[in-house]
């Protein structure tokens, strides 16, 4: 009898091991980024951001009404650079749909995104905006970049691609968002933290 | 008063003075010391496992002036931890919330101590009964059964963790998701950005062919035009891209804007590429039967189009029928 209740107890014991175990390592190395945004659903955060170029101050409650795209880049990322093509394609392609474009410059110097943006290369439609204090940043919770943010016409955050992104996925989205449907959050690659990850 | 009596009474005022010292300063906190501790509350998104209080990373100490401008303006901690968390999840909490599924983390350490209590309780009320004759094979049995336990722990432990990193491996897993194969699904803005952005790529030919047909077929010649010009003037086009892009350019610069020669020049290209094709035959022929009342070359080209024996029946009844027209020197319909 008491050899049998030992052998339940042991049981029991390494049965909750086992599965505490398998809980912790399922989350061990998972990187807090990739959670879903909360914002994904919620009216995008309205702030008003002075434009990179002229320092004019720009009112992001101003694209309600249009779907918007909202991406976080900076010249120090590479992925940065290699989607700019796209974005700048992208957003010349869908500008007659009324889609608006606006880049948020992420953790560097104005002078520093001006640069780039000369070098690179910029959309007519597009707005380039500063985010002195990460305040962009912060309130659409930016874990690293590249980020989009997807808004609809309404103003609700309804798609988010974290990593780099190209013609083809930008444009798919918008056409899922243009269609009413919600296209959600996908993981395209890596994100940058700081300067010199 | 006794010894004792002395040292008891001596224990209970330190620790009423401790107990005092410690509201003390809890009630007396200053502004800077409330925005340290909320900034030991909250990790620093771009760092690894750092509270933005401790990192010198530009978005934390952005982070540090938003909790102290929140602070000065006399914002409560739950009010200023709920938006910072509000828009980057619960994720950056450094101490896992006592509710929900992080609830079991806290309860587990209390889990584990009540759970040897009672191992230690059932093993003084039940004492070990005497050794038996079969107990060494009662020992393998257990020593069995405890390694079958620990495979199978491991076991399980491996395939979850493989799991794991196998998911997080294929990153693109998403809900935009879309079907590279089926271009139906994909809109003419998305085919022209995707063109733009990609004019190098010799592969794009494809896409931009794709996307020139679509065009043409809706009778959109001007935005159809540069597409098939790239794909005819692109050095990497396949033979049958290059000369559907001449034939199309061809029919465009007869059908849009009257324009034979150019029509029979591009026409005449597209044969060069491929001497058999049909299309370019027999396009060829209605432009120099109904643009150039070339009543004899249109009927030579005709006739070598139903030369094919492979011809499509639809088509060769077309062709026929043309051809008749244009042997009894009818003009075009």
């Amino acid at each position: 009898m008491r050899g049998g209740a030992l052998k339940w107890t042991g049981l029991g014991i390494a049965a909750a091991a086992v599965i505490f175990a398998v809980v912790l390592a399922s989350r061990f190395g998972t990187d807090p980024g990739l959670v879903e945004s909360p914002l994904l659903g919620e009216p995008a955060p309205t702030l008003e951001l002075p434009m990179l170029d002229d320092s004019t101050m720009f009112a992001t409650s101003d694209l309600t009404g249009s779907v918007t795209v909202v991406n976080f880049f900076a010249s120090w990322c590479p992925e940065c650079r290699a989607e700019h093509a796209d974005l700048v394609a992208t957003a010349e392609a869908f500008k007659d749909r009324g889609v608006q474009f606006v880049q948020i410059s992420y953790s560097e110097s104005r002078d520093a995104s001006i640069a780039y943006l000369d070098e690179a290369g910029r959309s007519e439609s597009t707005i380039y905006l500063a985010d002195p204090g990460s305040r962009a940043a912060i309130a659409y919770g930016v874990f690293g970049i590249p980020e989009t943010f997807f808004l609809d016409a309404s103003g609700t955050v309804v798609g988010k691609i974290i990593g780099e992104a190209n013609a083809f996925i930008l444009g798919a989205t918008l056409d899922t968002i243009l269609a009413g449907d919600v296209p959600g959050q996908k993981i395209t690659g890596d994100t940058q933290q700081q300067p010199d990850d | 008063m006794s010894e004792r009596l002395k040292s008891t009474l001596f224990a209970a005022l330190t620790l009423v003075m401790a107990v005092a010292l410690i509201v003390l300063v809890a009630t007396n906190e200053t502004p800077d010391d409330r925005v340290e501790r909320i900034g030991a509350l909250i990790k620093c998104p771009v760092c690894q496992g750092e509270a933005i209080g401790d990192s010198p990373a530009q978005m934390a100490t952005d982070m540090m002036t938003l909790v102290e401008e929140r602070v000065a303006s006399g914002a409560t901690d739950e009010e200023i931890i709920a938006e910072l968390l509000g828009s980057f999840s619960g994720a950056l909490l450094l101490d896992p919330p006592t509710s929900g599924t992080t609830l079991a983390l806290w309860l587990a350490p209390l889990g584990a101590l009540a759970l040897g209590i009672t191992v230690v309780v059932w093993w003084k009320v039940h004492p070990g009964r005497p050794v038996s004759e079969d107990e060494p094979i009662q020992n393998r049995r257990r020593t069995l059964i405890g390694a079958l336990i620990l495979i199978g722990g491991f076991v399980t432990i491996v395939v979850v963790a493989g799991t794991m990193l196998q998911d997080r491996a294929s990153p693109n897993a998403g809900a935009a998701d879309v079907n590279v194969e089926n271009l139906d699904d994909v809109s003419n803005e998305t085919m022209e950005a995707v063109i733009a952005a990609n004019r190098d790529d010799p592969q794009i030919n494809g896409m931009q062919l794709a996307l020139a047909e679509r065009y043409f077929e809706e009778g959109d010649y001007r935005s159809a035009f540069p597409h098939y010009f790239d794909v005819a003037q692109s050095g990497t086009a396949t033979d049958p891209e290059a000369v559907t892009a001449l034939i199309r350019l061809a029919w465009m610069a007869y059908d849009g804007n009257g324009e034979v020669e150019t029509a029979i020049t591009l026409f005449d290209q597209a044969l060069a590429i491929s001497p058999d094709s049909e299309a370019a035959q027999y396009l060829k022929g209605q432009v120099l039967w109904c643009g150039a009342g070339e009543h004899e070359e249109a009927s030579d080209l005709f006739r070598l189009v139903l030369d094919n024996e492979g011809l499509d029946p639809s088509t060769r009844r077309e062709v026929e029928a043309d051809l008749e027209l244009v042997t009894s020197g009818e003009g075009c319909a």
